[in-house]
């Protein structure tokens, strides 16, 4: 039924009225004359529809029935094009809109990335750019497959990736490696030693032969654990021993912090330059031009979005801030602030797991910096395996 | 081997030397094949004349959808087709 009325409309259609005489008998002629009428209506409101160019014909048909003929209305693409007669500019629109969505249609304009975590997508859409395919890529230079293993070669956490094409959109599908787990080595045979002098606090020995006891004083280097254990028939076996000694430790760690310091602050003065990105050509919006001194710039991208699909244009900002450098010198209060949290993060690289108990910090002041010093009593595991080869 | 021209079995066919052909869907809709023209058009009559006899149809709101050279379709509420003119 739409086809029919949509040939209609291509063809255009006269839709008249039958005024006086016989209306019956006029169908009839018509019919009879090859015309096809549609639509008819009875009673005072008589009339049909015709194919525009049928019209004509129908005049001596109404004549030779007595009935006079009166268009009601003309529709469909013929009337249409008429009505654009004598303005060219329509037309040369129209073509242009058509030839711009052929050319288009030609060229992928979105790239939607799904499927990744902890590799941000601005990474893998900077690896894609590099391996040619960006938006307005011609899409009969996209080899998928080739596009998707030099990804993959380049991005080693990606472990599975699959580009596809539909229309002017490429969907990259990312699936990610997962962690191997590190494997433990616990076939040889070691002792336990202690790896920083202190007092035994705990001590859970899982494997071996315990040589300590909780409250004697061990010194660096001592055999805590022994790897040999005997059995009641006098026997001796060497095992890997293992055990988690928890001792209290004293610990000294300095750091230095300088006094005369850099710093970036800004004057106050921004500017805001807004573009209109259309398939990644960027269009300026506001008059500001690019601002000339030292400035620090960041960018915003804002692209719109369609049930889901991120369409080929958006809007760019891009925010100037002006800065400059300035010199600054710590105050003492500032100096000791900067150098306990310096502590704190030397302690949590150098110690790790070990838990402060008291710190006993000492400040020596120079010229131009400070030195810190801080005497730390810890509980750590000291518990540190040592191998024994055996040939 | 059977002629089929002198037995005139094959283009003597019951369907193709049929007078006029009429195809009902429901009571709603009458397509007629064999129309020669149309007698009385009303919204409660409809008319026409076939190769054979005039065909009446009465009912309630009838309108002719379609008209070409040997065919119509018939709308609206059809109660009665009567064949006697």
């Amino acid at each position: 039924m739409i086809s029919l009325q949509l040939t209609r409309w291509l063809i255009g259609y006269v839709r008249f009225s039958v005024l006086g005489g016989n209306p019956e008998r006029f169908y009839s002629l018509s019919a009879h004359s090859g015309a096809v009428l549609w639509n008819i209506s009875a009673c005072s409101k008589s009339g049909a529809c015709v194919a525009a160019r049928r019209y004509r014909s129908l005049r001596s048909c109404a004549r030779r029935t007595g009935c006079r003929l009166r268009v009601r209305g003309r529709h469909g693409l013929p009337f249409l094009l008429r009505r654009t007669r004598g303005k060219e500019g329509l037309l040369a629109g129209a073509a242009l809109f058509f030839a711009i969505v052929c050319l288009l249609s030609l060229r992928i304009w979105c790239i939607q990335i799904t499927g990744n975590s902890s590799v941000p997508a601005s990474r893998i859409a900077a690896e894609l750019r590099s391996a040619g395919l960006s938006p307005g890529t011609p899409k009969r230079d996209v080899d998928p497959r080739l596009l998707a293993q030099r990804i993959m070669l380049k991005i080693p956490e990606i472990r599975w990736m699959s580009i596809n094409t539909q229309g002017c959109t490429v969907q990259v599908a990312v699936q990610e490696k997962t962690a191997q787990p590190e494997v433990k080595k616990s076939g040889g045979i070691c002792n336990i030693k202690a790896s920083a002098t202190g007092q035994i606090v705990s001590m859970k020995v899982y494997s071996g032969t315990a040589l300590i006891h909780k409250g004697d004083a061990v010194a660096e280097g001592q055999l805590l654990v022994s790897a040999v254990v005997e059995d009641k028939a006098g026997g001796s076996t060497l095992r890997h021993a293992s055990a988690e000694i928890i001792a209290q430790t004293s610990r000294t760690l300095t750091v230095s912090v300088a006094l005369d310091r850099h710093r970036t602050v800004t004057t106050g003065r921004t500017a805001v330059r807004r573009n209109f990105d259309l398939f990644g050509v960027k269009i300026p919006i506001t008059l500001q031009t690019r601002p000339r001194g030292t400035y620090r710039r960041s960018c915003e991208q804002c692209s719109f979005q369609l049930f889901g699909t991120v369409l080929p244009f958006g809007i760019y900002t891009e925010h100037w801030e002006e800065i400059r450098d300035e010199k600054y010198r710590l105050s003492k209060q500032q100096a000791l602030k900067a150098a306990e949290k310096e502590i704190r993060r030397q302690a949590a690289i150098r110690l790790p797991g070990a838990k402060i108990i008291s710190s006993q910090p000492s400040p020596k002041w120079e010229k131009n910096s400070l030195l810190f010093t801080a005497n730390l009593v810890c509980e750590e595991n000291i518990a540190k395996e040592s191998e024994i080869s055996i040939k | 081997m059977v002629d089929l021209r002198k037995s005139g079995n094959f283009f003597d066919q019951p369907e193709w030397n049929v007078p006029m052909h009429i195809e009902l869907y429901g009571n709603r809709k009458a397509v007629v094949e064999g129309c020669c023209g149309v007698l009385e058009y009303d919204d409660d009559v409809i008319r026409i004349r076939t190769r054979a006899q005039p065909v009446r149809f009465t009912g309630h709101g009838l309108a002719i959808r379609c008209l070409t050279v040997d065919a119509l379709v018939v709308e609206g509420y059809i109660t009665c087709i009567d064949f006697s003119g």
